[in-house]
């Protein structure tokens, strides 16, 4: 891996124009962002949330079909000291032709057609330290693995393979205010041949419809507590989706089957496996007029233990103003098993083309289930964002 | 004699005084005939069948001026195939870094009632999504106040189009047509073009609202032959009643380059610039 990061360094030094057309050229490009986030509790003890400030740098180098690209954050976190520093994201080498495209290396994956939801898109797993708390983009952790793609005009088939596994990072620290308790988590599977993750997703991209149908043999990324302790175990995703345009609505399905999925017990013996369904439907609504509605509902039957069954929902609603210069969101988590929500609210106004000032609210409401946690985690939040 | 001579030839002139009539009337009456036959619909099939090559290149820049002359920028780089009758297009944002990246891929297709097939790639999230082809069409693009339909190509009976008159206009001779659109639902009553005869690109339109108030102003400015194929290089579109206004100016153009089709898939979406 720091080899590929060496690699891209160096051939980033070499003096050579933005953007050059010519294939036989090697080209290069930088991108990123500096962003100061802080968020303070509406709840007493009204205390800091979160107060973050980073960098954020990516880096793409290519020379005729083969390319590195590599994303990096150097952060300072005045909750979280130990999350300060410098904080490798992507760094993947690629290979690209008119049908094939390779990349090695650590990377995001993603699978599927929820938003903000996870059925068949459980390659790389959530970064939980902030809870949902962050944007969505933060949540998602790397993976080191090697993806292979084939693709024609109207169908493409991947293949994943995973040697390096990475799991959920979940705030366990009693400092972190987002801490879900002290849990203690039990040893991650070793690097080993016989624990690689693989798998595959064949999808077509139709003028009517978007489909496809995955698999991958994986890992339960969220430990299952067994006897108080955290535990990952094999489990098998088989999982279909897809988008249907009708006027100004589309229409997104996805279902998965998790085959020996792990289950928490407070007391066993060995950690349960039983096979569990989940599926979701959802809805968006292009009204026009820059209105954007979206709307979805996930349920979990699990054929084992006395609670079996759950639902999760989502509620996206969004607008802009003037212009796209001022823009609204609201987007809602409703936990329909528990009764309990939470919803981000936020108002993004572009200062001018590089500087966005974002003012919003978190609003947890739970008296039971996942969100109950944080019922008394609402708050506040600003965020200056300078891209370039 | 000299009597006689002058009542011939004034017969003479009497004859082709009358010839040079008839001769004018038929030559009025077969003009008239050529403009009965040019209707506001074959003006506007021409304005579509204008050649642009099988492939199209452009890089465009996206002034958005304020009423108190503050100004935004986008840019977009944008790559266009033609199969058949249908136009397949990849449209990358360049700038401003937020939305740098941003990529969106179109299957337009000719045939009305047939949806086109759209889809979103969103790089901070690493996804694509597959957006409506349909509502868009009537939505301003990016803020800009052109609508994604105004960016792209309507089908010719999208509306009713009505040959108005012929008459000069920025000193290029113009047909101009009135459209009204089918669908009630489009965000405007009527548009009213100046077609240049010369290169058959509309030199001004017209954009009237719901109550047929005058609503936008589109003019093109900067029109020349590259590679044989005439390109407007900068447009201007003023909302009239709020004036707001956004300048596009359209830079290294190219046409018929060498483009394999996979360039317009979702794997190359998601693969970016």
């Amino acid at each position: 891996m720091r080899s590929v990061i060496v690699i891209a360094l160096l051939l980033c030094t070499i003096p050579r124009p933005v953007v050059a057309q010519d294939e036989d050229a090697v080209r290069f490009g930088i991108k990123g962002f500096v962003d100061t986030y802080h968020a303070l509790r509406t709840e007493r003890p009204n205390d800091w949330m979160s107060s973050k400030t980073r960098v954020r740098g990516e880096f793409s180098v290519e020379k005729g079909h083969c390319g590195a690209f590599v994303s990096a954050n150097l952060a300072y976190n005045a909750i979280l000291k130990e999350r300060s520093g410098f904080q490798l994201r992507e760094a993947y080498a690629y290979y690209s032709n008119n049908h094939w495209d390779v990349r090695a290396g650590r990377q995001i994956i993603t699978w599927g057609v929820a938003d903000a939801l996870r059925l068949t898109d459980i390659i790389s797993p959530m970064d939980y330290t902030e809870f949902l708390a962050q944007d969505y983009d933060d949540i998602r952790i790397p993976v080191n693995g090697l993806r292979l793609r084939y693709s024609r005009e109207k169908w493409s088939l991947e293949a994943v393979a995973i040697p390096v596994n990475s799991f959920y990072d979940l705030p366990t620290d009693g400092k972190n205010p987002w801490s879900i308790g002290s849990v203690s988590i039990g040893a991650e599977p070793a690097f080993k041949i016989c624990n690689m993750e693989y798998g595959g997703r064949l999808s077509f991209f139709l003028s009517g419809i978007d489909f496809s149908f995955s698999a991958l043999h994986t890992w339960n990324k969220q430990p299952v507590i067994c006897n108080g302790v955290g535990e990952y175990r094999r489990m098998t995703m088989l999982g279909a989706d897809m988008s249907v345009p009708i006027g100004k609505f589309v229409v997104r399905g996805e279902v998965a089957e998790y085959l020996d999925e792990a289950q928490s017990a407070s007391v066993c013996q060995e950690v349960p496996r039983s096979a569990s369904t989940n599926a979701l439907l959802g809805i968006d609504w292009y009204v026009g007029n820059d209105w954007t509605l979206s709307a979805q509902y996930m349920h979990k039957y699990v054929a084992w233990g006395e609670h079996r069954n759950s639902g999760l929902a989502t509620l996206r609603i969004a607008k802009d103003l003037l212009h796209n210069t001022l823009s609204l969101q609201t987007f809602a988590y409703i936990d329909v098993t528990n009764g309990g929500l939470f919803n981000r609210f936020s108002i993004d106004y572009a200062l001018n083309d590089q500087l966005h000032a974002i003012v919003g609210h978190d609003l947890f409401h739970a008296d039971a289930g996942m969100f109950s946690v944080y019922k008394k985690n609402s708050e506040l939040f600003l965020k200056l964002k300078y891209s370039f | 004699m000299v009597d006689k001579e002058v009542k011939e030839v004034k017969e003479v002139k009497k004859v082709m005084i009358k010839k040079m009539f008839v001769l004018a009337a038929c030559l009025m009456a077969a003009g008239q005939m050529g403009a009965q036959q040019l209707t506001g619909r074959d003006v506007i099939q021409k304005v579509k069948d204008r050649p642009d090559g099988d492939t199209r290149y452009g890089e465009l820049e996206l002034t958005l001026i304020k009423k108190n002359g503050n100004t935004r920028q986008r840019k977009v780089t944008s790559w266009a195939m033609d199969e058949g009758k249908d136009t397949k297009k990849m449209m990358f944002f360049t700038y401003p870094g937020d939305v740098k990246g941003t990529g969106f891929l179109t299957w337009d297709y000719d045939q009305i009632g047939k949806e086109d097939a759209k889809w979103l790639y969103m790089p901070a999230m690493k996804k694509t999504r597959r957006i409506s082809g349909s509502s868009s069409k009537t939505d301003y693009f990016m803020g800009t106040d052109f609508t994604y339909d105004d960016m792209g190509q309507r089908h010719v009976d999208e509306d009713t189009h009505k040959l108005l008159r012929e008459e000069t206009k920025n000193g290029h001779k113009c047909w101009v047509v009135e459209s009204v659109p089918v669908d009630k639902h489009e965000i405007y009553s009527r548009k009213v073009s100046w077609i240049r005869q010369d290169c058959l690109i509309a030199d001004h339109v017209e954009y009237y609202d719901k109550l047929d108030k005058l609503h936008r102003v589109l003019s093109t400015h900067d029109i020349k032959k590259i590679q044989g194929f005439w390109t407007i290089l900068k447009m201007e579109m003023k909302n009239v009643q709020t004036e707001h206004c956004t300048v596009i100016e359209v830079k290294n153009t190219q046409y018929d380059l060498k483009i394999d089709k996979t360039l317009f898939t979702v794997a190359k979406l998601e693969k970016g610039l």
